[in-house]
């Protein structure tokens, strides 16, 4: 046991020492501002204060009082819904294609599907307002939906096609031997293993699309509002708790979303 | 007739051809193996009878019906792929039952025939885990009750030992050869461990490059092998160039030879070898490498030749290994059992 | 059985739903993004050569004026540049940041894992108002969290002037891309092949020596893919320039913006995007292909 640790060179105790404190700074850094936020909207007094002086749930009252901002977290729910539906029924099966597919351009194809990601979200936002008052559409909630849908995609087809390619050809050809025909086959087999990366990519979609700001700063209409547009209007006049407090919900929502995430495909997939 | 007949068939991908023009007959009831090394194609002519791959000609038939033009799911044959291919998302019992669900036997029947095909293999308490909580080789028991409870004709099955261990491998064969006998189904392996299609077979079927080198009993190709391939991939064998004139491979130690005057191959297995000192007939050569393998000893003998020759002898407890260097003559015990083949080339190895 | 066989007839090849190795299902993906995305995008590169009215196009007013004037205008490459830097030291930053972390996890095992990713995750998945937010919070004036504290301890007596500035626009794009620059790291960083490091070891060298001289060469394709990722959401990011840095505080981004929402030049917006989006590409493209020169030992050859 004495001669369990060996003696590191200086210059491996400074490596080390560098590179746990570079690590604890980054997760700190990753992980204070969202901690500093909820505890900010606990604060009884009207103003920014961390540590919190007392405990209150006045702010989440008047979150929830507020007639402006709970229309648009509606219409953030809503739009997300909608946004998750559109990418699951158009993305699932060009997945399929991109995987399973056998033909020339397949290539093109999946860089097409995925060019979306190469975007940014100014742009897509700004081309969709532009594109709708040349064909005589203003903006509104359905051309944010139609823009989010686009900004979203990629997310399904990845996903998607990351499980698909994931599956065991064996399988297919093992349901077929016992006697099922294709469309029973893909009932059977590849749908319940694709069902957790489907259910996946619904819960990082609709939190993509909930929270979008880049895009829907320019195609959403000034009646109907999303969350993050209706803050970003509320930051820049309004300095109470208030956003501290509504900011928290949407943290919590983040965590609901991970639980779906953890317990279908895993969150280290999200690197991928 | 043969229960199954493989009937000139042929099938290439791209320029590749992988099959060319096998033929072969399965006797029912019995074991067929298909053994070469890997790439001469007795993969693909087992998926052929499968049908997940379609011949590019030929005919399969079973029991005197064509079935070379019907999609896998209508050919009735059972299937037991390499890594098993087992559902990961249902359990063991519903793996089993998924043939019979998909036939939409009734509820009743199905439980009773996944609860006998789980006794049959010995699995009868495993039924409600998943194939993830199974080793290798509980793996491989449920895919072949998963195949046998639809009751097929044939059974195929792809390197079914190849996942499991070397010890567990044994056992396993004797456990399958029973129970296929048992059952009394016609059946197909596949397989590249020489030892592995002794053990299991009628019949074995050496395949090289996409044909059938020689059919027949394991025991019949092993003492009568008839190409220097065949007599290289089934146990060990030395092969000595030369000719044969008159009905006899000339040299030291002439052996009686049916082949045509010309140039011929000498066929004497290692056991067939022994190993004298002092004057008198026989191959004379140096002692090389001498490996102990524990109940024999396997010598490398330098007779000049390209190659050294190899003799495979019973331990002398008395004297010992022969030491290296030793001057030596290498006799063959049985010239009966030494084969003569045309032609002079050195194939296989 | 023998009897089924024989009443079935042949079907041919066996076909697989939804592929048939067809291109027929992502054909409505295709039509979508071709009419949603591909039509914008050249209706926002047209904008920026034609004359809006009341955002109808002038008719036959095709000119490249829009587009040399904004070429010629100083303030233009002067917000560019602006643009330009704060993207490359923040994202040089994030790298330095994120490194360490991604390095880190791989050491890691079961429960701290996962801990680590939902510290990482978690910010990915709230809105970027929200993380602005937090750092307007933070760098306020005299109610901001770092001034609070300074006063409250006596440090200074006047708050310091931390929002409203590059450092805040620095330190804002830095955490709120740290994400995207950890994920793909730690994905190359937790599946790479330790032996590699074993054998450096095995040969005599110190462990910082491996890391700096084994592990961060064999990862550079993913250090590649984060720096040109990060480069390309922190230079086309409006919002934490707009929230950070004041009113009168600008990049390219923040141009665009205020030029299609609230000046409502059109045509000058478009031809901001326009330039935004093919420096943007260029500047990726060039991390890319520098990139690519780093990484030739990775790429398998025919």
């Amino acid at each position: 046991m004495t001669r369990k640790r060996r003696s590191m060179a200086w210059i491996d105790r400074l490596g080390m020492a560098a590179l746990v404190a570079v690590t604890a700074f980054t997760l700190l850094l990753l992980v204070a501002p969202s901690l500093i936020v909820i505890a900010i909207s606990f604060e009884p007094r009207a103003y920014i204060s961390f540590p919190p002086s007392g405990f209150t749930l006045r702010w989440y009252q008047a979150v929830l009082e507020n007639r402006q901002l709970m229309d648009s977290v509606v219409v953030s729910l809503r739009t997300a819904a909608l946004v998750m539906l559109i990418c699951l029924l158009i993305g699932v099966p060009a997945a399929f294609a991109s995987v399973r597919g056998r033909f020339p351009g397949k290539a093109t194809l999946n860089a097409f599907l995925l060019s979306p990601q190469m975007m940014p979200g100014m742009v897509i936002g700004i081309a969709s307002l532009f594109f709708g008052a040349y064909v005589a559409f203003r903006a509104s909630n359905t051309m944010l939906v139609l823009s989010l849908s686009v900004f979203c995609l990629p997310f399904v087809i990845r996903i998607t096609m990351a499980r698909l390619a994931g599956l065991d050809p064996r399988l297919d050809e093992a349901s077929a031997n016992l006697g099922a025909g294709p469309l029973e086959t893909f009932a059977r087999v590849t749908m319940p293993q694709l069902a957790p990366a489907m259910l996946a990519a619904a819960a990082f979609t609709f939190i993509e699309a909930f929270d979008n700001v880049t895009v829907a700063l320019f195609t959403s209409d000034v009646r109907g509002r999303p969350l993050p547009v209706e803050l970003y209007y509320l930051v820049q006049f309004d300095s109470s708790p208030v956003i501290a407090a509504i900011s928290s919900l949407e943290i919590i929502l983040s965590f609901l979303v991970m639980l779906v995430i953890a317990r279908t495909v895993g969150l280290d997939r999200l690197g991928r | 007739m043969d229960f199954l007949v493989i009937d000139r068939v042929s099938k290439s991908f791209g320029k590749l051809q992988v099959l060319a023009g096998c033929s072969l007959g399965v006797p029912r009831g019995t074991v067929l193996t298909l053994l070469g090394p890997s790439g001469c194609g007795k993969t693909t002519l087992l998926r052929s009878i499968a049908g997940f791959v379609q011949p590019d000609a030929g005919r399969v038939l079973v029991d005197g019906q064509d079935i070379s033009d019907l999609a896998p799911n209508q050919r009735q044959v059972g299937y037991v792929f390499q890594n098993y291919a087992l559902f990961p998302h249902l359990t063991v019992a519903d793996n089993i039952a998924y043939g019979l669900k998909v036939r939409r036997r009734p509820s009743s029947e199905i439980a009773r025939r996944v609860a006998q095909a789980l006794e049959l293999v010995d699995l009868g308490p495993y039924g409600a885990r998943h194939p993830a909580q199974l080793s290798g080789g509980q793996q491989q028991r449920v895919a072949i009750a998963r195949a046998l409870v639809l009751e097929p004709t044939v059974l195929l099955l792809d390197e079914p030992f190849n996942a499991l261990d070397a010890q567990l491998r044994m056992t396993m064969q004797i456990e399958l050869r029973k129970l296929i006998e048992r059952v009394g189904i016609t059946s197909i392996f596949v397989t590249h461990d020489q030892l592995e299609a002794m053990t299991l077979s009628d019949n074995v079927a050496v395949m090289r490059s996409g044909a059938i080198e020689q059919f027949g009993p394991p025991l019949e190709i092993y003492d009568r092998p008839q190409t220097p391939y065949v007599a290289s991939f089934i146990g060990r064998a030395n092969l000595i160039a030369g000719r044969s004139e008159g009905g006899v491979f000339a040299g030291s130690q002439p052996v009686r030879s049916g082949v045509a005057d010309g140039d011929a191959t000498l066929v004497v297995r290692p056991e067939n070898i022994a190993i004298e000192t002092g004057d008198g007939p026989g191959w004379p050569g140096s002692i090389g490498f001498a490996t102990a393998l524990g109940p024999t000893v396997e010598y490398e003998i330098d007779c000049g030749w390209k190659e050294p020759l190899r003799a495979v002898v019973p331990r002398d407890y008395g004297r010992g290994t022969i030491p290296a260097r030793t001057a030596v003559r290498a006799v063959i015990v049985d010239p009966q059992a030494a084969i003569v083949l045309p032609g002079a080339r050195h194939d296989g190895h | 059985m023998a009897t089924e066989t024989t009443l079935l007839r042949a079907v041919g090849r066996w076909r697989h739903p939804l592929t048939s190795g067809g291109l027929a299902p992502a054909l409505p993906a295709v039509l979508y993004l071709f009419i949603f995305m591909v039509l914008p995008i050249g209706t926002l590169l047209l904008f920026g050569f034609v004359n809006i009215e009341r955002g109808r196009i002038v008719d036959g007013s095709f000119t490249l004026q829009p587009m040399i004037a904004a070429l010629n205008d100083s303030l233009v490459w002067r917000l560019m540049w602006r643009s330009f830097w704060v993207a490359v030291v923040s994202t040089v930053l994030t790298l330095f940041l994120a490194y360490p972390l991604a390095y880190v996890y791989g050491e890691l095992r079961g429960i701290w894992r996962t801990v680590v990713l939902v510290a990482i995750i978690s910010p990915l998945l709230t809105s970027a108002l929200v993380r602005a937010y937090a750092w307007l919070v933070i760098l306020g004036g005299r109610r901001g969290i770092v001034n609070q504290a300074l006063l409250s301890t006596g440090i200074i007596d006047e708050p310091l002037r931390l929002l409203n500035t590059d450092l805040a626009v620095l330190i804002g794009m830095t955490q709120i891309h740290l994400p995207f620059m950890i994920l793909p790291l730690l994905a190359v960083l937790a599946e790479r092949d330790k032996r590699l490091e074993e054998a450096s070891l095995n040969l005599g060298a110190s462990r910082t020596r491996t890391f700096f001289k084994v592990t961060v060469p064999m990862s550079m394709p993913a250090i590649i893919a984060g720096l040109a990722l990060v480069f390309a959401v922190s230079y086309t990011n409006f919002i934490v320039p707009q929230l950070l840095g004041g009113g009168s505080y600008s990049t390219l981004a923040v141009q665009v913006y205020e030029q299609t929402i609230v000046v409502l030049d059109w045509t000058r917006g478009a031809v901001l995007a326009t330039l935004l989006l093919g420096t943007c590409f260029l500047f990726v493209f060039l991390i890319v292909s520098v990139g690519g020169r780093l990484t030739r030992w990775s790429e398998a050859r025919p």
